[in-house]
C-alpha cells in the first residue's frame, strides 16, 4: 500500500476496445474527498476512462490502482464495495418495482446464507430517502420518469455504501430541470464525504458542481484541476475548438463560458455536425 | 421490435414479504412466491400420485399404498415399483431439469425464446441421437450417452460463437438459432441415410417418450438435476445482477463473464441429461419458464420453473398413458401439442398488449 491521498490512480495505462487503443500513456490521480467531472467534447475518452476506473475495461498496458493495489487483482466484490458505478444505460428488468431495484445494490454484501439481513433493509430505506424516492417504492421503474429513474438508479448505487462512485454521463437524455436535480443530489452527496467521478456533456454545469476538473482531448488530458483555475479561454479552445469568453456564473460565481458569436465559419460548424453525426451513428 | 428482441413483459415483481433472520441466516420471502411455489408444489404431488394410481391398469389408491409400504400383491408391487414409479420419478426429473435449464437460458439471454429448443441443443442432442441410432445401430444407452454429448458439444459450440464479440442475449439467441437451423438440415441428411427400420426407431426417440425408463436411467437425471440445482444455489444471485446489464453487474461485484460461462454450461448440461434419456420433448424447457414468471409474478423463480416442468412432464406423461381411444401416446406428442398451444396463446395474449408486434 502506498500512502497516497488517491484513491484511485491511472498509471502510464492504454486503455482501448480491442486493438483500438483510445488513450496511450494515460496518468490520472483521482482526488480523495472531491468531486471530480471529465469532460470533453465526442469521442475524447472520457467515458472510456471512467470505464478504466470502474475496472469494466481492463488497460492494455499500465494499470489501475485502487487503494495502491491494481484493481484488477482484487476480488471484484471487494471493489464494488469501495467503488459504486452508474453506468450510462443500465437496464431495469421488466416489471421491477423502484425498492426491488434499490435492494440490488446491496449485493457485494450479501451471500447465499445472507440474503435479506436487518441491515440490508434499513441501508436501502436510508438510500431510498437521500435521493426522496421514498414514496415511490411500490411504483414500477417503467412507469417514472427520466429524472425519477436516474435517482433511483444513483439509490441503487448508493445502496452499495462505497466511499467512491462513478458516474458515467448521469444527465445525458434528462431535461434541464431533471439534469439539476441529479447534479444537487451529487453535490450533497459530495458534502456528505463521498469521492465522487463523473461524465459530464455540459461544460457549465461541470464548471459548477466539480472540484475538480479533467478535460480530454483525442484521448489525452489537456488540463486538470479546480475549475476556477482551469477553465479559461484558451482552455476551452483547445479542447473543444470554441472561441469564448469567461465570465463569473452570477448565481454561484464558478467561471461561466459564453460561447462567441458569429466569428466562426458557416463550413467549419456544418463539418462538425457531420462529425457529430458520425460519432453518434458509432455509439 | 421484432419478437426477438422484445423479452416478454413479467408482471410486476413485488406484493408483500415476510423477512426470516436466524442468526448470520437472512433471506426474503416474497408471499406471492411462496403461494405460487406451495401451489405448484402441491398440484404436482396430486397429479404424480394419480398418475400412479390410475395408468393403463387402474389400481387405486388403496393398493397404491399398499404396494409402496410393500404389503400389496406381487402384481400390484411389479406395476407401482418396476412400472410407474421409475416412469413417474424420471419424468419428474426430466421436467425439472427441462425447466431449470429454460429458466436459465432465458434469465442469460433476457430473451423470452431463449430455450434449448430455439437455441439448438435439443437438435444437437437429437444429431448425436442419430449418429448413434443410425450409424452405430447402437442400444438404447449408446444412444443416450451420444445425445448426451451431442447437446454438450452444441453448448461449447455456441458458448465458442459468443465469446468474441459482444455477448448479449441477442447475439446468443440468433447464434443459436442459426445452430439449430444446421443441425436439423444434418438431422435431415442422416434420416434419408438409413433404413426404414433405424429410420422408425430415429422418429420415435425424436418425439421423445417416458415409456420403459427405468430407475437407472431415472437415476442418472436425478444426479444431473442434483448437481445442476447445487450450481444454481451458488449462481442465482450472480445471475440475477446479471439482468441490470452488464455494466451494472459488473459494478456491483459480479464475475460477469464466469457466471455467463458456468450458467450455460449448466444449462447444457440440465438439458442433456433430460434429453439423452427422455428425447427432446417439445417446448418444456420454453414453457416452464413462463408459467412460473406466470404464477410467481417474477422472472427469477427457478424453484418454481423446475417445479413447472416438472408437473408439465407428469402431466402430459398420465395424458400419454391415458392415450387417444385407448391407444397410448408418445409423451413428446402431448407435450408438443400442449406447449405449442401455450407458446401460440402467448404470442397472441402479447401482441394485444403491443409487447411483441
Amino acid at each position: 500500500m502506498t500512502d497516497s491521498q488517491s484513491p484511485l490512480i491511472v498509471e502510464d495505462a492504454t486503455i482501448g476496445y480491442g486493438r483500438v487503443a483510445i488513450s496511450e500513456g494515460l496518468s490520472v490521480d483521482i482526488p480523495e474527498g472531491e468531486f471530480t467531472v471529465i469532460l470533453g467534447p465526442n469521442a475524447c475518452g472520457k467515458s472510456t476512462l471512467l470505464k478504466a476506473l470502474a475496472r469494466m475495461l481492463k488497460p492494455t498496458a499500465g494499470q489501475v490502482l485502487l487503494d495502491g493495489r491494481d484493481i484488477h487483482t482484487q476480488p471484484t466484490r471487494a471493489v464494488a464495495r469501495r467503488l459504486g458505478l452508474l453506468p450510462q444505460s443500465p437496464i431495469a428488468p421488466d416489471g421491477i418495482t423502484v425498492a426491488d431495484l434499490v435492494a440490488r445494490g446491496r449485493y457485494p454484501h450479501q451471500g447465499i446464507l445472507r440474503q435479506w439481513s436487518a441491515e440490508d433493509e434499513r441501508v436501502v430505506a436510508e438510500a431510498m430517502a437521500a435521493t426522496d424516492i421514498t414514496e415511490l417504492g411500490a411504483r414500477g421503474v417503467d412507469e417514472l420518469s427520466g429524472g425519477q429513474r436516474q435517482r433511483v438508479w444513483i439509490a441503487m448505487v448508493l445502496a452499495q455504501q462505497t466511499p467512491l462512485l462513478l458516474l458515467d454521463e448521469p444527465t445525458t437524455f434528462l431535461d434541464i430541470t431533471h439534469q439539476i436535480e441529479v447534479l444537487d443530489l451529487c453535490a450533497k452527496l459530495h458534502q456528505e464525504g463521498r469521492t465522487l467521478v463523473a461524465v459530464l456533456h455540459d461544460l457549465n454545469q461541470a464548471a459548477r458542481y466539480a472540484t475538480h476538473l479533467i478535460a480530454m482531448r483525442e484521448g489525452d488530458i489537456v488540463a486538470e484541476g479546480p475549475p476556477a483555475e482551469i477553465v479559461t479561454a484558451a482552455m476551452v479552445d483547445q479542447v473543444f475548438d470554441l472561441p469564448c469568453r469567461i465570465i463569473d456564473d452570477p448565481e454561484t460565481g464558478t467561471p461561466l463560458v459564453i460561447p462567441s458569436a458569429g466569428n466562426r465559419g458557416a463550413a467549419s460548424r456544418a463539418r462538425e455536425l457531420e462529425a457529430d453525426a458520425l460519432v453518434k451513428d458509432l455509439v | 421490435m421484432s419478437a426477438l428482441s422484445s423479452p416478454l413483459r413479467a408482471p410486476r415483481e413485488a406484493g408483500r414479504s415476510t423477512s426470516l433472520r436466524v442468526g448470520g441466516f437472512s433471506i426474503r420471502v416474497r408471499h406471492r412466491v411462496f403461494v405460487a411455489v406451495a401451489g405448484s408444489f402441491a398440484v404436482l404431488v396430486a397429479v404424480a400420485v394419480w398418475s400412479a394410481a390410475t395408468g393403463s391398469t387402474p389400481i387405486g389408491l388403496d393398493r397404491l399404498w399398499a404396494a409402496l409400504i410393500h404389503e400389496g400383491t406381487k402384481g400390484d408391487e411389479y406395476i407401482v415399483w418396476t412400472l410407474r414409479l421409475p416412469r413417474l420419478a424420471t419424468g419428474l426429473a426430466v421436467g425439472a431439469c427441462m425447466g431449470l435449464a429454460g429458466a436459465l437460458f432465458q434469465n442469460l439471454t433476457r430473451n423470452a425464446l431463449g430455450s434449448p429448443d430455439i437455441l439448438g441443443l435439443t437438435q444437437g442432442a437429437t444429431s448425436g441421437a442419430l449418429v448413434a441410432i443410425i450409424v452405430t445401430g447402437a442400444s438404447a444407452e449408446v444412444t443416450t450417452a451420444f445425445a448426451a454429448v451431442g447437446a454438450l458439444v452444441t453448448g461449447l459450440f455456441i458458448w465458442t460463437l459468443t465469446r468474441g464479440g459482444d455477448p448479449s442475449g441477442y447475439r446468443l439467441v440468433l447464434i443459436g438459432i442459426g445452430t439449430a437451423a444446421i443441425l436439423a438440415g444434418i438431422n435431415g441428411y442422416l434420416l434419408t441415410r438409413t433404413s426404414i427400420i433405424d429410420a422408425f426407431r430415429a422418429i420415435y426417440w425424436l418425439t421423445g417418450d417416458l415409456a420403459g425408463r427405468d430407475w437407472k436411467q431415472a437415476a442418472t437425471v436425478a444426479i444431473v438435476l442434483g448437481a445442476g440445482t447445487l450450481v444454481i444455489v451458488f449462481l442465482f444471485r450472480g445471475m440475477d445482477a446479471l439482468r441490470l446489464g452488464e455494466a451494472s453487474a459488473t459494478g456491483l461485484g459480479v464475475r460477469v463473464g464466469a457466471t455467463r460461462v458456468i450458467a450455460l454450461v449448466t444449462a447444457s448440461v440440465l438439458t442433456a441429461g433430460a434429453v439423452a434419456v427422455a428425447g427432446p420433448l417439445a417446448f418444456v424447457a420454453l414453457a416452464a419458464p413462463h408459467i412460473a414468471a406466470r404464477l410467481t409474478g417474477s422472472a427469477r423463480s427457478f424453484t418454481c420453473a423446475a417445479i413447472c416442468g416438472a408437473l408439465i412432464v407428469t402431466a402430459a406423461d398420465a395424458v400419454a398413458v391415458a392415450g387417444i381411444a385407448g391407444r397410448q401416446l408418445p409423451t413428446g406428442v402431448v407435450t408438443g401439442v400442449v406447449g405449442g398451444a401455450y407458446l401460440i396463446w402467448l404470442l397472441i395474449a402479447h401482441r394485444k398488449k403491443g409487447v411483441l408486434s
